[in-house]
């Protein structure tokens, strides 16, 4: 048998084959057209969005990354590269949109690139994209361990609900919409935190169930340790898929809502893509699909009739009864209220 | 003449240039900034709020309770290696390296289950008449130094296991011929041999506890805070990345100097001078 010896010249060969081979799907990619990179937020929303939406850009001659993603997280990592963000579009509600238009991170499109744009309501036509859903906050509960709550006082009031409900920190939207509300109930406004930060230390039962996002919420709803958090109606649509007795209630002061939108990021590398990830977020055929469970998404395109389960929630004459927090005020005041809440939770 | 070797390690230290010394460089100089320029603002404000100092005190402390707890679990379980035969050690080799191939991520979440109010710890607690109703160690630290044991174990095993399968099982025999009793032979002889094993072991746990976000996060719940979810906070959701480098650069200052203790301490001479 002869032996065979590598050489430098036989390992300069092989490499430069390796990085031909591996390079070679890119070019075809490339060849075959853009890749849109959407930020989206993890979960239900990821599952729903990779699904529905890749075959419809696909169909537009488009391919689409779902990149998971929270949408403080996405404002970091696009402010953590300037001039070369990581993500063509983002997935925001008007919360961290004020923050990224105040660093410069996202522009401003053109509607005219975007068939679907007149099927979408004035309201939901912003100038820095689309809105492709309103999310309708509450409160999820489940019946075989708690009563149907009347609101947020409700929690607080009665013994039924001590040690069984869950809150998070001041960097989630949910419960920052949630916080602002109960300022209202027992303070003087929606910017009265020092009541909340009371109302918390005279029920110190409630900050054992503190935990860092509705996320980690669903897992311990789903092992029985919680029976109550602060949600929107998606987190309560993926957790009846999962089989989980779980029910979603608007407060009796009203359900905090938020829009949330698709922005293009200053600097996308892929705009023609973004601009068929867009139009299919807002087509009938994507919002028909994501009305239904698990995803149940409200639809903002007039053609998409909602579903019984969705007009449960909420219908469309009730959308502008809803009550949408003054996020600027929010902005504001969030970075001392993170930290307030904090030190106060760790006792 | 013996050439010298010092282009060989030439790679090596423009590697160790570009990927750890610069990053970290760039970490520091992030932390001295303010709005008006170079500042110490980052570091009086970490250290001028008794909160932040109380995470720190968290962090070392947690990284020590599971360097104990996965000292207690894994000296014996070596021990067992040492003396056991091919099989029985192959069996230890492969329980030892297969939970390090799950995602620490599903490690976590399965902890959920095992520390929850139905739970195995919970029912067992109840069967056996020590508690009266279900009992949650979620969001405490005990379930927290459990769950990090459990998910660090390995890194103090494998280190005293390679360690040990250097040694002749004679070292033991010989000092039993001597007439030193089981304690006095794990005092004098073992401990000594295994010190740098486990050396290397408790950097590896501490490093591993006090940076493993994930599990602290999600076990601990929000009421237990700990340094690598302040920095988080401070660059996730508010955005203050100087005073994220500062908290970053004291937490690496800080689990530097417990290294070193460590070291100090293991380095003793009534601790080596036995072996």
């Amino acid at each position: 048998m002869t032996d065979f010896t590598m050489t430098r010249r036989h390992f300069g060969l092989l490499a430069a084959g390796v990085a031909a081979s591996a390079a070679f799907p890119f070019s075809v990619r490339a060849a075959a057209g853009e890749t849109a990179i959407a930020a989206t937020f993890p979960g239900n929303w990821e599952d729903g969005y990779r699904t529905v939406l890749t075959p419809l850009v696909k169909e537009a001659g488009y391919d689409l990354t779902i990149a998971p993603s929270m949408a403080q997280d996405q404002l970091a990592k696009v402010m953590a590269s300037p001039g070369n963000p990581p993500y063509d579009t983002l997935l925001m509600s008007p919360g961290q949109m004020a923050i990224a238009l105040e660093n410069d991170l996202i522009q401003k499109i053109d509607p005219s690139r975007l068939k679907n744009w007149g099927m979408l309501d004035p309201a939901f036509q912003g100038e820095y994209g689309p809105t492709v859903t309103i999310e309708v906050n509450g409160i999820a509960y489940n019946p075989d361990m708690v009563p149907k709550p009347k609101g947020y006082r409700d929690l607080f009031e009665n013994p039924a609900y001590s040690g069984k409900v869950s809150w998070t920190g001041f960097a989630s939207n949910t419960a920052v919409m949630a916080y602002t509300e109960m300022a209202k109930i027992f303070g003087s406004g929606p910017s009265d935190m020092a009541a909340v930060f009371k109302l918390f230390k005279d029920h110190p039962e409630h900050l054992k169930g503190v935990v860092d996002s509705t996320n980690h919420q669903m897992t311990l709803f789903q092992q029985g340790e919680i029976a109550v958090f602060m949600c929107s109606t998606g987190n309560v649509a993926r957790l009846k898929s999962l089989g989980m007795n779980a029910e979603f209630v608007q407060p009796e002061t009203g359900s905090p809502a938020a829009p949330v939108n698709i922005h293009l990021t200053k600097g996308a590398k892929n705009l023609d893509a973004a601009y068929a990830y867009m139009d299919a977020a807002i087509s009938k055929a994507a919002q028909d699909a994501l009305k239904m469970p698990p995803t149940e998404m409200f639809p903002t395109n007039k053609d998409v009739a909602l579903t019984p389960e969705i007009e449960a929630y909420v219908t469309r004459d009730q959308l502008a009864k809803m009550v949408y927090p003054d996020w600027a005020e929010i902005n504001k005041n969030r970075p001392d209220w993170i930290r307030q809440f904090d030190a106060l939770v760790a006792g | 003449m013996k050439a010298s070797g010092f282009p060989y390690v030439i790679p090596m230290l423009l590697l160790s240039v570009a990927f750890f010394a610069t990053p970290l460089a760039v970490l520091v100089g992030f932390s001295f900034i303010g709005s008006e320029g170079a500042t110490l603002a980052n570091y009086i404000r970490f250290f001028g709020d008794a909160f932040n100092f109380r995470v720190l005190v968290n962090t070392a402390r947690l990284g020590l309770e599971t360097v104990v707890g996965t000292t207690l679990l894994g000296v014996p379980i070596a021990l067992l290696y040492w003396h056991s035969g091919k099989t029985t050690r192959q069996v230890i080799i492969f329980l030892t390296l297969i939970p390090m191939l799950t995602s620490n991520v599903v490690r976590t979440f399965a902890w959920i289950v095992i520390l929850g109010r139905q739970g195995p710890i919970s029912e067992t607690l109840m069967a056996l008449g020590v508690t009266g109703s279900p009992t949650s160690l979620m969001f405490t630290e005990l379930g927290l130094v459990m769950a990090m044991c459990q998910i660090d174990l390995p890194l103090i095993i494998l280190p005293l296991i390679a360690i040990l399968s250097r040694t002749p099982v004679q070292f033991s025999e010989a000092a039993q011929v001597s007439g030193a009793g089981p304690w006095r032979i794990f005092v004098t002889v073992l401990l000594p041999l295994m010190l740098p094993g486990l050396l290397a072991g408790w950097i590896l746990v501490f490093a591993s506890t006090s940076s493993s976000f994930v599990t602290q996060a999600v076990i601990g719940g929000a009421r237990n805070v700990y340094v690598p979810q302040l920095i988080y906070r401070e660059v996730g959701t508010l955005f203050d990345w100087p005073m994220a480098s500062a908290i970053a650069v004291v937490l690496l200052l800080s689990t530097g100097c417990l290294l070193v203790a460590m070291t100090m301490i293991s380095r003793h001479r009534r601790l080596v001078g036995h072996a």
